[in-house]
This record gives structure tokens, sequence and C-alpha cells, in this order.
């Protein structure tokens, strides 16, 4: 029995949902344009722009850098964080949970702030654009992997590691034996978050990235602030979205299958 | 305690957690070949002391031995030892064969030869057939045999068990105890377990160490410690038993004679007169007679039928008294019966320490 | 032997967060305290000129009003909003419930900018909605949609509400009915059910949410650059600008405020919601 209640909620929630997903399937749809601006509703589909979007050395490039950054940062990120993580599984006390917070303070820093200080920081010292730049993502992204493996090891039973050494294994046989085949679905999926964030991190790379060094979000915001909303943005938009589709539904594959095959 | 032929041995170990004192001045030795149990309460510190020995912890004072070798300072990785654990540990992610094989690998043992042993390891607890299975895929009892499985194929000095059978069912519990005996003596291993369970630690060991707050009440072979328990709270942790409260009045050469509020009764032990002493009898060794014979005297208060044994709730005016008594044939008792209660001479004990 | 090789996994995360985050932190905050200076980074003397003059100049305090007064226009829409959606998604069988997480998921995962782009299509002069009003005969004129504080404001809003749908309907899910079945087994109304015990207990996944959303909201450069315009400026416009004009003292200072605005934000809100207070289960 719909409750009052229960039907404004509902209705609150088609029309967050909707507010929400409109934009971005807005964005898609101009992207496949055949006209010079966007027209609603499209009169047909064509992908010049996405042609244009590859044609573009520009865009190349930092489609290029965006990829390259990414898959480098959340590497090394996630290696990070995976080490920080296991470091702090099996810890209490006061010490770790400074640490801990610590680990998981750049999700709530403000970005902005960082990307003037570390800024400043590289004009100082005289660091290249594109190691600055990965290093600020190393930063931004190391949380999530410290995050899901964490998880993922407190997850695991404490006996599993100690039988490990029973039988003859040292920490780091054990380590590499027993604990990673059991937390790397972890560590995947903290690879795919610090892999989404860098694609798309805005607030760092707007004050790291320079001149022939830019990110694909950061190139798409430049042409909307000098040059009008070109529909090339909107191409560009897209590879985007849609490599971050492929990207977690290959994952979710990946990982999906773990769960079944590990019984946890 | 022999330091030759004792393959474990712990001197003046002490373990401290934040401020509790978890293993307090503990000394044993355990013989080569036998099983040894470590029986008490939660938080007694038997399964600290397990781990002491598995070094997992590190004592904060004492020494420990394996084998004659000092370990105390050595990590659990390079302590010849190995162990089923309370929550059987097997690595979810390898297969039951794998999982067996793991420590020889450790031990660097040729792949043909690895083989070999792990079948030969699982035909032992019978689970042949199940090599290429993964844990999940296993039975709680079925784990549990290859957790064993795993731990004996690597020949240690000594195996260590952690309440291992405690998530089984009652009859399963009782055919696995059979199972581990069997297979202990079949291959000599030195086994030391801990247990809550005091029926498993008598049935088990050739050995228990009854443990209370981090200290050892008593140490014996099961029949001595039942027979012959030191003190009321091993008196009562092992199976039930009666306490009767008298004054000794007099003594000759093994025996002494005690007043107690109900009779004067003779029992072996050496005390001084004018001591006041604690008596424990088992309920299966106080008999009941008419009224008309010698002994204690008593009236049923209850009768609790238990299958093979009647439970007779007795008061006297020593205190409330239990009777254990085997249904072989009916009886004849009544609630509110007079009775006389009598035991072997060789059947009571004197407690130390004051009444509990 | 042991907690030396335990060393080796904490050495380098460590190293990264203390070089590559609080170093420059630190180090930006050394420099909001020196004088400006044309030719070098910033100037030799020390002086708290930066500050004082931000405190005294009405134009930077309408900025930091303005700014503050948007983040609370959107705090409260996202809670208004938020928190009827969150819970009719952590009302939703378990399968559902994990579909519009995930469709609540996947906007967070494109860049803002994107977003942001979107907004701009659909409030611009040509944008979808004027041509759908004009083609619908219902417009002459196409309005002014974009470049307004109300645009920010839509546009922020949902791309943040995501955030704090999550956060609640986390809470809210992770709810033991049982504390909702006690209630109504003592005679409380649905109404006064929800007002006296779910709200409270939801407390912590408002707590967050809006932290989450206060937070962003401070530092949304992009989105507030693209659909706001050039001229809409607010505090994190100023950084920006004062960065690119290389006035490094005045940027780290107004970098400093933020900061200083969104820890006591996250202190109050703490204070205020207490979130520890309501961990418990029902026994």
């Amino acid at each position: 029995m719909p409750t009052a209640g229960s039907v404004l909620r509902a209705a609150a929630t088609l029309v967050a949902f909707a507010l929400i997903v409109v934009p971005i399937l807005i964005v898609v749809l101009a992207a496949f344009s055949p006209s010079d601006y966007f027209q609603f509703p499209p009169p047909g589909l064509s992908m010049r722009w996405f042609i244009e979007f590859f044609r573009l050395d520009n865009m190349r490039s930092a489609f290029a850098l965006s990829v390259e950054l990414a898959l480098a940062s959340a590497t090394i990120a996630t290696i990070l964080g995976t080490l920080a993580a296991l470091y702090l599984a099996r810890r209490g006390g006061m010490l770790a949970n400074i640490l801990q917070s610590l680990f998981v303070a750049p999700l709530v820093f403000p970005t902005i702030i960082l990307g003037v200080a570390l800024l400043l920081l590289y004009k100082t010292i005289g660091m290249p654009v594109f190691s600055g730049l990965l290093l600020a993502h190393c930063v931004v992204g190391m949380p999530y992997g410290f995050r899901t493996v964490l998880a993922s090891a407190q997850g695991l039973d404490p006996s599993l590691e100690e039988a490990g050494q029973s039988l003859g294994a040292g920490p780091l046989r054990t380590l590499v034996l027993v604990t990673l085949p059991l937390i790397w679905p972890g560590v995947l999926s903290g690879w795919l978050f610090a892999f989404i964030v860098s694609f798309g991190e805005l607030n760092t790379a707007l004050f790291l990235t320079g001149p022939g060094v830019t990110t694909l979000p950061i190139e798409i915001f430049s042409y909307l602030q000098f040059q009008g909303s070109q529909l090339v943005i909107a191409a560009a938009s897209s590879i985007q979205i849609a490599l971050i589709v492929i990207l977690v539904a290959v994952v979710e594959r990946i990982v999906g299958i773990a769960r079944i095959t590990r019984a946890r | 305690m022999n330091a030759h032929t004792d393959d474990v041995r712990l001197v003046g170990v002490r373990k401290r957690f934040g401020s509790v004192v978890a293993v307090d001045d503990v000394s044993l030795g355990i013989a080569r070949g036998t099983i040894f149990s470590l029986l008490g309460p939660s938080g007694c510190g038997k399964t600290t002391t397990l781990r002491l020995i598995a070094g997992f912890e590190q004592p904060d004072a004492g020494d420990i031995f394996i084998r004659g070798v000092r370990v105390t300072p050595m990590p659990p990785y390079r302590r010849d030892f190995s162990m089923v654990f309370q929550s059987y540990a097997l690595f979810p992610h390898l297969t039951v064969a794998e999982n067996v094989a793991f420590g020889l690998r450790m031990r660097r043992v040729a792949r043909g030869e690895r083989a070999r042993s792990v079948g030969e390891a699982l035909a032992l607890v019978k689970l042949e057939a199940l090599a290429d299975r993964h844990p999940r895929q296993l039975s709680g009892g079925q784990q549990q045999r290859v957790a064993l499985a795993r731990a004996i194929v690597v020949k240690p000095a000594v195996l260590l068990l952690d309440e291992p059978l405690g998530a089984l069912d009652k009859q399963l519990r009782e055919e696995m105890q059979v199972e581990l005996r069997s297979l202990q003596q079949r291959l000599g291993i030195t086994a030391v377990f801990v247990t809550h369970d005091q029926e498993e630690a008598l049935t088990l060991s050739d050995c228990v160490a009854v443990m209370r707050n981090g200290v050892i009440e008593q140490i014996g072979a099961p029949r001595d410690i039942y027979d012959r328990p030191r003190n009321a709270f091993v008196a009562s942790f092992l199976g039930a038993s009666n306490f009767i409260d008298g004054i000794v009045v007099g003594r000759d050469a093994a025996s002494i004679i005690v007043e107690t509020p109900a009779a004067r009764v003779r029992v072996p032990g050496d005390r001084s007169a004018g001591e006041r002493v604690q008596i424990a009898v088992r309920p299966e060794r106080l008999r009941m007679e008419g009224s008309d014979a010698q002994g204690l005297p008593a009236r049923i208060r209850d009768i609790v039928y238990r299958g093979p044994v009647t439970h007779f709730h007795l008061d006297s005016a020593a205190g409330p008294l239990l009777s254990y008594r085997q249904n072989a044939r009916a009886s004849d008792f009544r609630i509110g019966d007079e009775v006389r209660c009598e035991w072997d001479s060789d059947s009571a004990v004197v407690l130390d320490g004051p009444g509990e | 032997m042991r907690s030396a090789w335990r060393w080796f996994l904490l050495a380098p995360p460590l190293a990264l967060l203390l070089v590559f985050f609080v170093v420059p932190v630190v180090y930006l905050f050394w420099v909001s305290l020196h004088a400006g200076s044309t030719s070098e980074l910033y100037g030799a003397s020390l002086t708290l000129r930066n500050y004082t003059a931000l405190v005294g100049d009405s134009f930077y305090l309408t900025i930091i009003g303005r700014t503050l007064a948007i983040a609370a226009v959107i705090l409260g829409l996202c809670l208004v909003i938020g928190y009827p959606v969150a819970y009719f998604v952590a009302m939703l069988p378990p399968r559902r419930r994990m579909l519009a997480t995930l469709v609540l998921l996947f906007p967070l995962m494109v860049s803002n900018v994107v977003r942001a782009y979107g907004w701009v299509a659909l409030l611009e002069r040509r944008g979808v909605v004027n041509t759908t009003l004009h083609d619908l005969g219902l417009l002459d004129a196409p309005l002014a949609l974009l470049y307004t504080p109300s645009a920010v404001v839509v546009a922020l809003m949902t791309i943040l509400l995501p955030y704090m749908v999550i956060s609640i309907a986390n809470t809210l899910a992770g709810l033991d009915r049982r504390y909702l079945e006690a209630a109504q087994a003592l005679g409380a109304s649905p109404v006064r059910t929800f007002l006296h015990v779910t709200l409270p207990l939801s407390a912590p996944g408002i707590a967050s949410g809006t932290l989450l959303v206060f937070l962003l909201t401070l530092s949304a450069y992009v989105t507030i650059t693209l659909v706001g315009g050039p001229r809409s400026k607010l505090l994190v416009s100023m950084i920006y600008d004062s960065v690119t004009a290389f006035q490094w003292p005045r940027a780290a200072a107004l970098a400093f405020v933020l900061l200083v605005l969104a820890l006591a934000f996250t202190a109050g809100m703490l204070a205020l919601l207490r979130p520890g207070r309501v961990q418990g289960s029902a026994r």
C-alpha cells in the first residue's frame, strides 16, 4: 500500500536520478551530432567529432598523457597503499590510528590546496612537469588502494598467516604465498579507483600541467573556457566516459569471478 | 621433567599482556612420543602457553626448548613444530593437496618426494579422494583432517593443537579423538594440545596439566589427577566431586582421622591434629548403603535419571552430597530415604588449601 | 628482527605522504607569512599582512560570504533531496539497491569537467533547455540560464548529490530494523519513529555526507568557472587568479583561509552530530 511518504520518496528519487544522469547523457548525445552545433532533438548520428578528436594533435596527446599518467600513478599509488595497509592491518593503538588517518587524509583534504602547495614546491625545487603531476596523483590515489586492501587484509583469518609461519614460511614468503593471493581483489579494485580518479582529476592538474604537458580533462576545460562549446569536446568527454565504463566492466568480471573461486 | 628425553621444555616462562599475567612462572617437560594436554577454563593461560611454544608470543621471562634447542629467541618459522589451528586455517586459494604440500615446499623437498609424502599423509587421514578439492568444498570434519595431514606430513618434533575438535559435533568429536590418538601413537609424534573439555583431556592424553590464572595447578597422568586431585579447583574441574570439611582428631601411619559434622572418617593422608581439612570423594565412589550400615548418615533429596547412571542428591550434616549409581539393575531407593554413605578408604583424598 | 623488515612496508608510503603532502602544505603556510615579491616567488620579510588584508577588505569578505552562502544552499538542497532518495534506495531489495548504487556511483567516476559541460550544454543560449522551450512555442527569446548563481547551485548540487545519497543510504541500510520495531512496539507512529529513532541514528551518514559535499563545494573551481562564468568569483577562483598572477603569498593565505573554513566546518560537524554517540547495537 503506497503511502504519501513512499510516493514522494519515489518521485524525489526519479527527479534526482534524472538531474544527475541527464547532463552526462546530453554530452554523449552531442558527441554523435552530425552538425556543427548541438541540436536537440538530434537530426541524426555521426562519428565526425570522434574522427576530429583523433585528428587534433593536442587532443590526442592530452588523451595519451592522461592514460599514461593514470596507469603510472594508479600502479605506484596502489603498491604504496598496499604496503601501508599490510603494515597497519593487524596493528592497534594510538600511533596506528594516527597513521591510518594520515593515509586516508588526501581523500578529504581539499585537493585544490594540494595543487597550489605542490606547484609552489615544484617551482621552488625545479621539478619537471610530468613527474610532479605523477607524484601529485600518487598522493591523491593512494588512499583508495589503502582502504580496499586494508579491508581485505583485516577480513582475513589471522590464523592463516600464522599457519604459514608454523609450516616454515618466513615473513616475506608468507606475504607472497598466503596474504597476497587472498587480498588481490582488494588490490585490483583499489587500482581501479586510483586510475579512474587520476583520469578525471582536475584540481591538482589545474595547477600542475604546463604547455605541452596537459591532461584530457584540463584540455577539455581550456577548450570550454576559451573556444566555447565545440562539439569535439563532447567527443573527448564521451571517450573518457567510454574508457571508464570498459575498465569498470573488465575489473568487475575479474573480481567477480575471483569472488566465486574464493569462498569469501 | 627430564632434560634428556623431553621433546619440549618450558623453564620459568612468564608472559603478561598489559596488566594481566597470562602465564605465571610455568615450568614443564613433555616426554617424547606422548600426548600432553593443557586443560583449564577460559583465560587460564593454556592457549598463551601453546603460542609461546610456537613462537607466536614472546615470553617476558624464562626459556623454551624444543628437542634440546633453545628456541626462545627464534621466530616461529625457524622452530621445529607444526600446528593445527582452531579455525583450521586452511589456505583457501590452494587445493587440499597443495595445502598439505605447503610445509614440504618450505623445506625445499623435491617435487616427486613431496607428492609421495602428501599422498601418504592424505591416506593416513583417509582423504586421498579429495586431494584436488578446495577447502570450502569440504565439511568441517574433513577440513580438520586436512589440517592434521598438513601438520604431520612435515614430521615435526612437536605437534601443537589449539582446541582442534572444538568446532565438531559430539559424535564426530568422539570419533576424531580416537583417530587422533591412534594416529599419534602410530607415528610416535610428540603432541601438545589445548582444551577446555576435561573429558577430552582425560581421553586423549598421556599427561595433563590443569591450569588456572596462568599457573599450573596440577600435572600428571589422567588417572592420577582424577583420583588424586590436589585441590578443590582440580577436583571440581575434572568431573564432579563431593567436598566434606572436618578437623583432624587423630592419625596413624598412613592415614588421618577426621571429625566431620556428620561422622568420623578415616582418610589416607598426612596432617597434624587440630588442622582443618577438606576431603574430596568422587560421586561414583560414594556408595549408599542401608540405614543400618556404618558410614555418613544422609537423606535422599532428589533422584535424577541420566541414562546409564542415576544421580542421587543427598543432604547430610556435612553438607550436600552427590552419588552416582550405575543402572545395572533397578534400584529401590526413594526420595526421603535415610541412607549411610560409604567409600573405600583409598577413594577419598585430602585436598590442599582451605576449603573453597 | 621482525620489526625491522616491517619498516619496509611503512617507509615508502609514509615518505610519499610526508614529502608530497605534509611538507608542501606546511611550506605553503610558511610562504603565506611572507610579503609579496615581483622578482622572486615570495619576499623576504615575515608578515601577517596577507591575512589581515583579507579580514579587513570588504571585497574579500564579500567573496568569502558568497562562497559560504552558496555552499549552505547547496548543502541544504542536497540534504532535503538527498535524504528521501537515500531512504528510498536503502529500502530497496538488495539487488535493486546495488543497481541503484551503481547508477549513483557511475557519474562520480566521470570527470567533473564533463558533468559541468553537460550543464553548459543544457543551459546555454542555444542549449537543450532553451531550444526545446523555443521549439515547443513557449519561448521567443532565449533565457539567460547560464552564468547565474542559480546555475552554479543547480549544477554543483547535482554533481555532489550522489555523495550525500550514498553516505546516508549506507548508514540507513545498516540500521538494525529491531530499533524501529522496538519503537513501534512502544507505540510510536511511523512519523515519530522516523523523527525520534531513524533520523538520529542516521546522523553518522548525514555528517559524512554533509562534510564531503561542503568540502567539495569549496574546491569546485572548474564547475564554478564553467557554469558561473568568468565574472562569478568565489574563494577558490581568487586562489586560482592569485596563482596565475604569481602572487604566491596572497594565494597561500587565501588557500589557508579555505583550509580553515574546511577544518572549522569539520570540527563543528563532529561536535554537533557526535556520530560516535550513536554507535552500538540492539541487543
